[in-house]
């Protein structure tokens, strides 16, 4: 325990250093002070002029994507690409809920803690002890009422980690910070209200001492934003809106948009029709990535409300944007709106994977952005130059991006209106990719992203603004894309920005994040419920496990006490396309579910809730 | 004799006056304490109590509370024709807190402790009962706007460029 206890102080060291400015210090590898146990600079077989920003996870998982660039890669290689046949299963636990479980565990100190959906449990098992029993369990009791105003099931992505608390959010808009070692609360921080239709469902990320926190609800009217919480107290710091003055939205004389679009006084004001922008959405509900080299974090905003596009006329800044900031004082460096005036739900909240390497001949710093819009993006993250957009999977809303403009070329024909339906407008709401992350595995260099292939035909309807109530203004059916299939795996490549290879899912779309490690092998999981090793460089499927249900939380993999590599998931069906398999929801209604329905009726014939979670091993 | 029936009227009166005393009578024809039971009710099964549905089969209210049902905002929560999202699918059979025109009422009106808002105070009694039709009309042939399925996934998209198709495996 003392071990464990020393090497925190040193990770806590790390931080310090980071936060009084030596991170300039970093910007050389060479130059990495020590890192923490559990974390590597070290990665093997890295593909020459490839270089992560952040260590990597090496025996621990203290944070939701593992490392703060969102890799969701570790270099960890006792399991192999020659011997992942022998894997399997050493524990499963239960938290007896029968909703989605995505996220994902985390593993700090021997322990492996989960985050349950709503009631959104902290359940503590010990690692030292065979079959992994439980240590304590924390329970905070959000309000029931929170699961109405739910816009997709009553998922929660998971914790952080750092100097001792584990912080994670409740459903009901509260934020939790709560003794790694105990399971006692040490803090409780509202951030939110479920009377306004707001709920919390995002991974915080903690740098530096400071909690960063989203909020969900842009089918709700909610206005979104990110809030900085003092780890220490709870106390919150700033708040950074997606909508509203300039100050509000934290744009100072520090910011500079590369696009003339992007560029102008106060747009999250006159982007909008008079006092629109105060019910526009851009909830902050995915993922948030840091980059300790640049000192600066990247997270993107959701769609704007209500998705009828006609109520909203102008560009709705700053919905559906790529924000880079300053992770102390939240003030923006710059930012970038992917799709001006949204209509159809493709909110930019995806993963944004900082990458150093080179690119067109010259290295580069890189951000990775897998956008819902079907479009792999990849920008110049100094800046917030697209500096290519190719489409990953079937595409015909827009024609590819205008790289000098940043301006999407936006086919008129898939444009949505008020009254009348726009067909088949690939992908559909539910993206090309939805906030399942995708794994950037620095071997190969290439991108590994959990893809659907789901078309739809959407109705913008005039809407109402009742607090509390979904602000929606639209009748959506969706339904699986031209080529007889759903969903897919696919390898990106991202230096020549084409697919190397993919696995095709007839049946459903790819909703299990994605894990790629040391040993050639990338782990992901079906709607289904299997679980597969893939060869990294192939795409060969060299195992599988049929779990207990269908799969849309992310894999990690860390090492026990006794040094031995462990795979974890949770199985657990639910989420917006998963929704379909409760009973509560009806096949014959293929609106329903926001329009995910229509795509995934069949499901219930295929599997059904209840989360479990499981630990492989060799 | 005289003596046990005189005992036996003692003890009712005991009764009486207990009753009597810690609340209030239950008079034949006095409104009952609830409208609508949650749980089981205790003894032999009795017909249900509540209010007479002043809209049952009437397919203009079906209709107009099929607008309402958008107009409040009920669709984004309960599906776009009813099947469910947030809140659950009202195409089933069976109701959480009941099937029959009053028991919807109340669940409308009253809100239930998962988000249910109760409606009861901003919306009038009428219009709760137009929903109630419109809820009731569902899968039936009486439905108004029944959700349609344009056959569009069967017709062949001509801007389909399959652009990935190196290393492709098939996995079913």
């Amino acid at each position: 325990m003392r071990n464990f206890g020393n090497s925190w102080g040193l990770f806590a060291k790390w931080t310090a250093v980071v936060l009084s400015g030596g991170y300039l210090a970093l910007a050389g590898a060479q130059n990495t002070p020590k890192t923490p146990k559990g974390m590597t600079t070290s990665i093997p077989g890295e593909l020459p002029g490839i270089h992560l920003v952040s260590p990597v996870p090496d025996g621990q998982w203290i944070l939701p994507a593992g490392d703060f660039a969102n890799t969701r890669y570790s270099p960890l290689s006792q399991i192999t690409n020659k011997n992942v046949q022998s894997l399997h299963v050493v524990a499963t636990m239960s938290d007896g809920i029968d909703h989605g479980q995505e996220g994902q565990p985390l593993v700090v100190d021997n322990t492996l803690y989960w985050v349950t959906p709503f009631p959104n449990n902290l359940i503590a098992y010990d690692l030292t002890r065979p079959g992994f029993p439980i240590k304590w369990t924390f329970q905070p009791h959000p309000s029931r009422r929170a699961v109405g105003v739910a816009c997709c099931d009553t998922v929660n992505r998971g914790a952080s980690y750092a100097r001792g608390k584990i912080v994670y959010n409740t459903l009901d808009d509260h934020t939790v910070a709560v003794d790694a070692k105990t399971g006692k609360l040490v803090w409780e921080t509202a951030v939110g209200s479920i009377r306004y239709g707001e709920t919390e469902t995002m991974a915080p990320l903690v740098v530096h001492g400071i909690v960063y926190v989203g909020i969900s609800g842009g089918e709700m009217g909610v206005r979104g934003r990110l809030t900085a919480l003092d780890l220490k107290t709870g106390k919150i710091l700033w708040r950074a809106w997606s909508t509203g003055s300039d100050k509000d939205v934290r744009i100072g004389p520090g910011f500079h948009a590369y696009y003339p679009k992007d560029q102008g006084k106060n747009l999250g004001i006159t982007s909008w029709n008079p006092g629109q922008w105060k019910h526009g959405g851009g909830p902050v509900w995915g993922w948030i990535s840091y980059d300790p080299e640049l000192n600066l974090i990247f997270y993107g905003t959701g769609n704007p409300g209500p998705w009828d596009a006609d109520m909203r006329p102008g560009s709705n800044h700053w919905t559906c944007t790529i924000w880079a900031r300053d992770p102390k004082t939240g003030y923006a460096k710059w930012a970038y709106q992917i799709v001006p005036h949204d209509s159809w739900d493709y909110d930019a909240i995806m993963e944004n994977i900082p990458v150093d390497m080179p690119w067109h001949g010259k290295q580069r710093k890189l951000l990775l952005h897998p956008a819902r819009n079907g479009y792999m993006v990849v920008m110049d993250r100094t800046t917030g130059q697209i500096l290519s957009a190719e489409p990953f999977v079937h595409v015909n809303w827009a024609n590819g991006f205008n790289l000098k403009t940043g301006m999407p070329n936006i086919n008129p024909n898939k444009r949505t209106h008020a009254g009348k339906y726009t067909m088949n407008i690939c992908p559909s709401s539910t993206g090309g990719k939805d906030f399942i992350p995708s794994s950037f595995d620095p071997q190969t260099g290439y991108l590994y992203i959990p893809a659907h292939n789901t078309c739809m035909d959407y109705e913008g309807m005039s809407v109402n603004y009742i607090a509390g109530t979904p602000y929606l203004g639209a009748s959506v059916r969706m339904y699986p894309g031209p080529g007889g299939y759903q969903g897919k795996l696919i390898a990106w490549d991202v230096a020549t920005a084409k697919p190397v290879w993919s696995i095709k899912d007839k049946l459903f779309p790819v909703y299990s994040g994605v894990l790629s490690t040391g040993g050639g092998l990338v782990f992901y999981g079906t709607l289904e419920g299997w679980f597969r090793a893939v060869d990294a460089r192939t795409g060969k499927v060299l195992w599988q496990f049929k779990t207990g249900s269908g799969i849309i939380g992310d894999p990690i993999t860390f090492t026990g006490p006794h040094g031995k590599q462990y795979v974890a998931v949770f199985s657990g069906i639910g989420g917006w396309m998963g929704a379909s398999d409760f009973p509560s929801i009806s096949a014959d209604d293929p609106y329903a579910t926001l329009g995910a329905n229509g795509a995934m009726r069949n499901i219930k014939a295929y599997t059904k809730p209840g989360d479990t979670m499981y630990v492989f091993a060799l | 004799m005289r003596s046990c029936l005189a005992m036996i009227i003692i003890a009712l009166l005991a009764i009486a006056t207990g009753c009597n005393g810690s609340g209030p009578a239950v008079a034949a024809g006095a409104e009952p304490a609830i409208r609508t039971n949650v749980g089981p009710i205790p003894g032999a099964s009795s017909a249900s109590i509540g209010q007479k549905d002043p809209y049952a089969n009437d397919p203009i209210a079906a209709e107009n509370g099929r607008r309402l049902f958008v107009w409040y905002n009920c669709y984004g929560c309960h599906g776009g024709h009813g099947g469910g999202g947030m809140g659950p699918s009202l195409r089933r059979k069976h109701f959480i807190f009941g099937h029959r025109g009053a028991q919807i009422y109340d669940s409308i009106a009253e809100g239930r402790s998962r988000g249910m808002p109760a409606w009861g105070t901003k919306i009038p009694s009428g219009q709760i009962w137009q929903l109630v039709a419109y809820i009731q009309s569902l899968r039936t042939p009486q439905e108004p706007d029944p959700p349609t399925e344009p056959a569009n996934e069967q017709v062949p998209n001509p801007m389909h460029n399959n652009r990935i198709a190196i290393g492709t495996q098939s996995q079913h």
